[in-house]
């Protein structure tokens, strides 16, 4: 498994060293399921090739001169048995493989998850929400469908290929020669297909991607494009983007146009035919084994008519169970240290000497020392991209820094252990996350079993109780798509009062809300003022007054720290600082 | 199919009778009438020659029981097999290729019109009707209706088919195929009583579907707060129920859709059974040949097939053609704002009369009423009031975005509806509120509105700012890219290369609806000046929500419920202790140093 955050043991081992034996290692779990389907795909087939055999032997009872009743009654009699038989068995085959795809479908997404609980918080501040729930929901259900319809369907009618070859090897040996051939061209020009469409339907996925995007843009900004008097521009890009997907979709259906097999299943028929023919011109088979020969070619059309899609099918699944994969087996960078030190902060944070990356080429901070002293409030400040929010994720151990150490305590993070820092340690992040419940559920997130008058006094002093109390359900209000929304103000206060709960001896506050009206901006100071009381408190803000009433400030520019100190130093020694406080 | 959310309908929705709706897709198909011509015979010719490889195959054991053929014969027959085949297989490539380009065609014409109509729609309609639901009409609308011309072709075929297997049985043996005939509404019954039964559970699965699909994106956006309380076992398990809920509904669902083929298959072999055993018997009795026996075997499947896939392909036809009735419904929607007049200026100079102008939205409550205002050429006018005075609607007005209903409004001493509608906008300036970027670099997006400027002057533009200083916090200076929407930079970076593309189209008016975001003290400055550029070269109307914009403006005119009630500077209106004083406490207070300064001590 690796280092990982959080863990949680998956309830079976998974190979995860490729797409093909990782979705082996979850069926072999499920291996009684699947062993069921695939007696029953083989039953299926076995079971479909007897009425062909009855035909044959109706038919040579007819033509024998003396036809008997007996046999034809005996022949229905065994073509509706084996019918119903053959129904149970694909009954059994289909019930099996879509048990497969559930079950697998259900354990896959489990396992995805505890791996994405694993990952370290550098892991989700770099994923988009957006992608991982792509491939929670899209790709997870393209292994279902690999399962079912797609190996149900190929590894069903691929049976269907051996029964020419029993009853050919039956009626005579030399009857084996077309179904050999045909199968051997069969995967042959299976795989070539497969090869070449691949990268075809990619460019179909990719250009539609691409005309989407855009269209939607195009259509959100509608005012801007009017504006500016860009709509016959628009019109005539739109146009381009889409004769691009035309291109690509006309080159698939030319690629499906020449499929191949059916070309070959063709051939089959007409060359099987006569060579029985021939062995009954010849005296060698009778008439009726050339009607029992000729419906079993017949079934070949099973495989080659589903092949066109089925095997695209399975061919997509494997490739979003690589895109699973992927995410999976994404190394984590920090590990619990669950023996680290351990005991409740006071609350001093120095940098020394710090510089950090995301990637190797280029640097995020440079040479970052200072120091605060528990209790003290710490406004950053500083333009989009100076570095203000990698500074802040550094101190919760979000990130180790590539040089230079950060001291809690006088404790180095990676000493600590994770747990004892991250509990008493709070983030609000800027964008703030509220779950699609009540209010006091959210509230309670941090501390579950809260009473009631714990959430209620937490909401007080974040300044929310005033207008949670005023909604129609008070704490009981449900909030989000389902439910009420919040302004950036209220939800910011919410997540206040979350993190009041769990009483963090140091807070991070990434604040990007603005009030609309002074009133609102007076109970989020308050709120905000509240919070730092007792506690050390780092504030990423646009706010002039929490950067001016700071006890330490922290001007952020290009990844360095070009001030730092009092309002009081700063206004003395940095002009661009002073210029934010002179009215224009 | 057909279970597509966020279709639901609009009220530019019409009711196409089946004679309009036909000839609207018919001018569509008409282009395509040569290929569409060669895919019917293509489509006949295979059904036809489907059927008859049963009826060969049949002579050819009739003359095997006669006696044993030659061999030339048997050559010949063989050939005739293969070349029947290859025939298929020919009609099927011919076919299948020209399908694509005629699906493609269409479908390319159909949503490149329904986008044009969407883009040269007015803002009344946009503001009315969602983004994703246009989308979805120009997409998802657009390609069911191409399956429809796919299934067309099918139901062509499969008709075909079973028709000349039909006429085939009837010549062969008529009483028999009578009776054959006869197993057909037990069929059909059976297949409409399923198709009901396979419609409730799938509604059910996509219901309890979406609803996973919810918890799920919520439990995942979730990850990082239970990361920052150390919460993940309770948000786990949360995830675990409905993965759960999930699996067994859809097991429920999947294992109900699996039985219809055993089912319908089982049905058919015990026609089958049936047919060996009466086919067997006629034989003996010298009603029919061996031969014939044999080919209604053979027929069964061929007949039976096309029946049930006709039956089952009834509800993706309605779902194809109420798609088509949808797109056509965006495309012939009728706009709102009408120019009577042509008149291209090269420029003007921008001066905006309001005269006894009456103004109302569509649902009828009267915005501006013989509303009168009048800004000089050059001047800058700050408009504000509470929410609802009507200051976004003069905005809306001047850009020609909606219809007022009387008076007049004059650009430059001339009616705004006598203007060539392109040449009027092409000189006004419009940042929006949430200023919108589109998916390009800093510098596609800066010369959006005057694509002939150069690098060079686009350069010189940003380095009046702040000395081109913002330009560093880009990663790639002008050839970032923004992202889509500008989503990769941030709200403050997206404000100024918002107000760059105006200073770059360098307007005759410029209309401003403030953001209320909030911004670094460090960009905002930056904005400042960015702003005061624009301002001294054109007339603005800036709806205000910064102080210091506000501040800056020559003149503020104070509206309430789409009356102008004061009007002046700030100092002047603050000075009143008017309405303009109660909305500065309301909404600019804070913005003043004055309030940074109490803050500490509260």
């Amino acid at each position: 498994m690796g280092i990982s955050e959080f863990s949680i043991p998956f309830r079976y081992k998974t190979s995860r060293s490729s797409p093909f034996t990782w979705l082996l290692s979850h069926t072999l779990h499920h291996w009684a399921v699947f062993l069921a389907a695939l007696i029953g795909a083989i039953g299926n087939a076995a079971f479909a090739a007897i009425p062909a055999v009855q035909f044959g032997i109706v038919f040579t009872n007819l033509t024998s001169g003396a036809p008997d009743k007996a046999v034809f009654l005996r022949a229905a009699l065994i073509i509706t048995y084996t019918q119903i038989v053959r129904g149970l068995f694909q009954l059994m085959r289909n019930f099996g493989f879509e048990s497969t795809a559930q079950l697998i479908e259900r354990d896959v997404r489990d396992e995805f998850y505890i791996s994405l609980l694993g990952k370290s918080m550098t892991f989700h501040a770099l994923q988009s929400v957006g992608d991982l729930m792509a491939r929670a929901t899209n790709d997870i259900r393209e292994v279902n469908f690999l399962f079912s319809p797609g190996i149900n369907m190929v590894f069903g009618s691929l049976n269907f290929l051996f029964i020419p070859l029993v009853i050919g090897w039956e009626i005579n040996p030399a009857l084996l020669l077309t179904p050999v051939l045909f199968i051997l061209s069969y995967f042959l020009s299976i795989a070539g297909y497969l090869k070449k469409l691949r990268p075809v339907t990619s460019r179909v996925r990719s250009s539609f991607g691409l005309m989407n995007s855009r269209l939607a843009e195009a259509i959100d900004g509608v005012e801007t494009v009017k504006a500016a008097a860009q709509e016959e521009n628009e019109i005539e890009l739109f146009r381009q983007n889409i004769q691009a997907y035309r291109n690509v979709s006309v080159e698939q259906g030319d690629m499906e146009a020449r499929f191949l097999p059916l070309l070959l299943l063709a051939l089959a028929m007409g060359f099987g035919l006569l060579h029985a023919l021939l062995l009954f011109q010849q005296g060698t088979i009778p008439l009726g084994n050339v009607i029992k020969y000729f419906s079993a070619l017949a079934l070949l059309s099973f495989p080659t008519n589903t092949s066109i899609h089925s095997y695209s099918q399975i061919s997509l699944g494997i490739a979003s169970a690589r895109r699973l994969l992927s995410i999976m087996n994404t190394e984590n960078n920090l590990d619990q240290n669950d023996s680290g030190f351990s005991q409740p902060l006071r609350g001093e944070v120095v940098f020394q000497d710090v510089s950090f990356s995301y990637d190797a080429h280029k640097t995020a901070l440079r040479n970052i020392s200072f120091r605060v002293h528990p209790g003290q409030t710490v406004a950053i400040v500083g333009q989009t991209g100076s570095g203000k929010t990698t500074l802040a994720r550094l101190i919760n151990r979000t990130y180790d820094p590539d040089k230079g150490l950060v001291l809690i305590d006088g404790v180095a993070l990676p000493a600590w252990k994770l747990d004892t820092l991250r509990s008493q340690i709070s983030i609000i992040e800027q964008d703030i996350f509220l779950f699609s419940k009540s209010i006091h559920d959210n509230i309670a997130f941090s501390k579950p079993g809260a009473s009631r008058a714990e959430v209620e006094s937490a909401a007080q002093k974040a300044q929310a109780h005033a207008f949670i109390t005023a909604l129609p359900e008070g704490y009981g209000t449900i909030i989000g798509e389902r439910g009420v929304t919040l302004s950036g103000g209220q939800r910011q206060r919410i997540a206040l009062a979350r993190a009041f709960l769990t009483d963090p001896k140091i807070l991070i506050l990434d604040d990007s809300t603005s009030a609309i009206d002074s009133q609102t901006e007076d109970e989020i100071q308050r709120a905000i003022k509240a919070a730092s009381e007792g506690r050390t408190t780092f504030i990423i803000t646009h706010r002039l007054s929490q950067i001016r009433w700071a006890d330490l400030i922290i001007v952020m520019r290009r990844g360095t720290i070009s001030d730092i100190g009092t309002h009081a130093d700063l206004m003395r020694s940095s002009a661009s600082y002073r210029n934010i406080f002179t009215e224009t | 199919m057909g279970f597509h959310t966020g279709l639901a309908s609009e009220s530019y929705d019409r009711q196409y009778s089946n004679k309009l709706l036909l000839g609207r897709i018919w001018t569509y198909a008409e282009p395509e009438r040569k290929r569409i011509l060669v895919i019917l015979l293509t489509v006949l010719l295979q059904g036809g020659l489907g059927a008859l490889p049963p009826v060969i195959v049949s002579k050819v054991l009739d003359e095997g029981i006669a006696g044993i053929p030659n061999h030339q014969a048997l050559y010949l027959l063989t050939a005739v097999v293969i070349l029947l085949e290859l025939l298929g297989y020919l009609f099927y490539y011919i076919n299948h290729r020209l399908l694509a380009r005629v699906i493609a065609d269409i479908n390319r014409s159909l949503s490149t019109d329904a986008f044009a109509a969407s883009m040269r729609q007015d803002m009344a309609f946009h503001d009315v009707f969602s983004s994703g639901k246009i989308v979805s009409r120009i997409t998802t609308d657009t390609r069911d209706f191409s399956t429809l011309i796919t299934l067309t072709m099918d139901v062509a075929s499969n008709l075909v088919q079973s028709l000349v297997t039909a006429f085939i049985l009837l010549t062969a043996e008529w009483h028999l195929a009578l009776l054959f005939f006869l197993t057909i509404p037990v069929f059909i019954l059976f297949v409409s009583l399923y198709r009901n039964l396979a419609r409730r559970v799938s509604r059910q699965g996509m219901r309890a579907m979406a609803n996973v699909n919810a918890t799920i994106k919520e439990t995942i956006s979730g990850i990082a707060v239970a990361k920052n309380f150390r919460q993940e076992e309770s948000i786990y398990a949360e995830f675990k129920h409905s993965n759960v809920v999930s699996f067994k509904t859809n097991l429920k669902r999947g294992l109900i859709l699996s039985t219809v083929f055993p089912t319908t298959r089982t049905l058919g072999a015990l026609a089958t059974a049936l047919l060996v055993y009466f086919g067997a018997i006629s034989v003996t009795q010298g009603i029919i040949t061996a031969g014939a026996w044999y080919l209604f075997i053979l027929s069964t499947e061929r007949f039976l097939l096309p029946i049930l896939s006709i039956t089952s392909y009834w509800t993706q036809v309605q779902t194809g053609l109420s798609a088509a009735e949808r797109i056509l419904a965006l495309i012939d929607a009728e706009q709102t704002v009408i120019q009577t007049g042509d008149y291209q200026p090269g420029s003007y100079r921008g001066r905006i009369d309001f005269n006894h102008l009456w103004f109302s939205y569509s649902n009828g409550k009267p915005v501006l009423n013989d509303f009168c205002l009048h800004i000089r050429e050059g001047e800058n006018v700050a408009i504000v009031g509470h929410t609802g005075a009507g200051k976004t609607s003069i905005a809306r007005l001047i850009t020609r975005f909606y219809e007022f209903q009387s008076g007049e409004l004059l650009i430059d001493g001339r009616d705004i509806r006598s203007y060539n509608l392109h040449a009027l906008r092409q000189h006004m300036g419009l940042v929006t509120q949430v200023p919108f970027l589109f998916e390009g670099t800093v510098e596609d997006n800066i010369r959006f509105a005057n694509p002939d400027i150069t690098r060079e002057q686009i350069l010189a533009l940003s380095s009046q700012i702040g000395g081109g200083e913002w330009l560093e916090t880009f990663a790639d200076g002008l050839d970032t890219r923004v992202g889509e929407r500008g989503g990769q930079i941030s709200m403050g970076q997206r404000q100024l290369v918002a107000l760059l593309r105006v200073l770059a189209q360098n307007p005759s008016v410029f209309i401003l609806d403030e953001a209320t975001a909030s911004i670094d003290p460090f960009t905002e400055k930056q904005i400042q000046t960015a702003l005061n550029l624009i301002l001294r070269q054109s007339t603005s109307v800036l709806i205000a929500h910064r102080l210091s914009t506000v501040q800056s403006a020559d003149r503020i005119i104070v509206l309430r419920e789409g009356d102008i009630i004061e009007e002046g500077t700030h100092s002047e209106l603050l000075a009143r202790g008017g309405h303009y004083s109660e909305l500065y406490n309301t909404y600019f207070r804070h913005q003043s140093l004055d309030y940074v300064e109490q803050a500490g001590s509260s």
